[in-house]
């Protein structure tokens, strides 16, 4: 990055969205509204949240009907994720449930429907790739209420041509280094 | 979903000057209007709603997750260090409701409050280039160079198994390399920051707008520091940026998200 000081850029759309899905205060109290017992987030949205830690800390389920077929058939990734599982799961160390965990992960995130990769690639140079503009939302955002088509205009200029590869990759990778010591606190 | 009579959504908690009526207006989610309710000190910077916020369009969320964050900046540029709620947190009743409910909880507001006064929520993310890390694992440990010169030899049939052996091995030095370097890196902010929060390696969030061409980060922290703080930890990031093969995102100030109380019981584990 070079500089030293802190920035508020257009790239921090991801810092924004964990800090108010999962950070900040939390009440419980009879004064605030909620779905079931503490789920204050919308049951749409938190489906949309491309995250498993997350989802399993909300017990999260897709709502009744959803066709995962085409679910699956959007996001592309699933084919990817489970011959690697299978692939990769017997050679590693401490990696109970992971396999679990990267099938929740990859149902989860195809909720918001996508052309690219949604594991990240560490290849990627994120200054490269600036490619979350604050503005795209406001365009895509009055009435058609189609989040297929917004996320594939906002996703389709970065999603490369080597995608598939790189995911499963990147998912590969994800899955030995980085689960079980995820823990926070 | 959800609907209410008479709902206000919630932004965040501020503690006011003395006597004085706050004038703080601004543009809310869904561009409904944000005004402050005070009682006993405290402020709750809020909006009128009807429901949930609830959608499954990407765009929108973000849309809406953008403005919120926005009000909140606003707040905090007006009230100071704000104490920042969860989004789509929502109080049933009107205004008269939100005040009981202030002086209810006022001293626990006011704790928090005075404990994150001059105080701001940065984040931090090291991103390291893989190869680079693989190569400089290898070039030093003798058994992994070893094992890496019979692979080169071996015949197909071995092949196979001693790459197999190779790669664990290779992964595992990774892992243990990666946890040293995290450690010592928080060591070298810890000293500038009030607290630091190991967020682990990976978003617990994430919303497919785009967002996911990030470098996968192998360290991330959350720090709360003063501005002298923030200061220091630029400088201290960007001599670790300067390290080949090695990003570093540093944002903020925000408000302190992750420096939040849990208000009331069976709050959420997550929140530190």
């Amino acid at each position: 990055m070079g500089s030293g000081g802190p920035t508020r850029r257009s790239d921090s759309l991801a810092d924004v969205v964990e800090m108010l899905l999962d950070k900040g205060v939390v009440i419980n109290a009879d004064i605030a509204v909620t779905i079931g017992e503490t789920e204050l987030l919308g049951i749409q949205l938190r489906a949309a949240i491309a995250s498993f830690e997350t989802a399993a800390q909300y017990g999260l389920e897709f709502p009744e009907g959803t066709d995962m077929e085409r679910v699956r058939e959007v996001s592309g990734r699933s084919a990817h994720l489970e011959p690697l599982d299978a692939a990769s799961g017997g050679d590693e160390d401490g990696d109970e449930g992971e396999g679990e965990d990267d099938r929740d992960r990859a149902e989860i995130a195809v909720a918001a429907p996508v052309d690219g990769p949604t594991v990240t690639d560490p290849e990627v140079d994120e200054d490269a790739d600036p490619e979350v503009d604050e503005d795209d939302g406001s365009e895509a955002a009055d009435g058609d209420g189609s989040g297929v088509e917004d996320a594939e205009s906002d996703s389709g200029e970065g999603g490369g041509s080597d995608s598939a590869d790189e995911t499963s990759e990147a998912s590969e990778e994800g899955e030995v280094s980085e689960e079980g010591d995820d823990d926070d606190d | 979903m959800t609907d209410l009579d008479e709902g206000r959504y919630l932004y965040c908690v501020v503690r006011l000057d003395e006597g004085a009526e706050p004038e703080f207006s601004a543009t809310g989610v869904d561009g409904e209007p944000v005004s402050v309710v005070a009682a006993d000190g405290l402020g709750a910077v809020v909006h009128p709603c009807e429901a949930l916020y609830d959608s499954d369009a990407p765009a929108e969320i973000k849309r809406w997750l953008l403005r919120h964050q926005e009000v909140v900046d606003e707040a905090g540029e007006a009230f100071g260090t704000p104490l920042p709620f969860q989004f789509d947190t929502i109080l049933k009743g009107g205004d008269d409701r939100v005040r009981e409910w202030l002086r209810e909880e006022s001293e626990t507001f006011r704790t928090h409050l005075d404990a994150l006064a001059g105080h701001w929520e940065y984040r931090i993310e090291v991103a390291r280039d893989e190869e680079a890390a693989a190569e400089a694992v290898v070039e030093g440990d003798a058994e992994l160079r070893e094992l890496r010169d019979r692979v080169d030899e071996a015949s197909e049939g071995t092949r196979f198994l001693l790459e197999k052996q190779y790669e664990r091995q290779l992964r595992r030095e990774l892992r243990a390399r990666r946890e040293a370097q995290a450690g010592s890196l928080a060591d070298r902010l810890r000293p500038h920051v009030r607290e630091l929060h190991d967020l682990g390696e990976r978003r617990s969030t994430g919303l497919d707008v785009g967002e996911a061409s990030d470098a996968e980060p192998f360290a991330r922290f959350a720090a709360l520091a003063t501005d002298e703080g923030a200061d220091a930890l630029g400088d201290v990031l960007e001599s670790i940026a300067a390290e080949p093969g090695v990003e570093v995102r540093f944002t903020g100030p925000w408000p302190p998200y992750t420096f939040t109380p849990d208000l009331g019981e069976d709050a959420r584990g997550t929140n530190a």
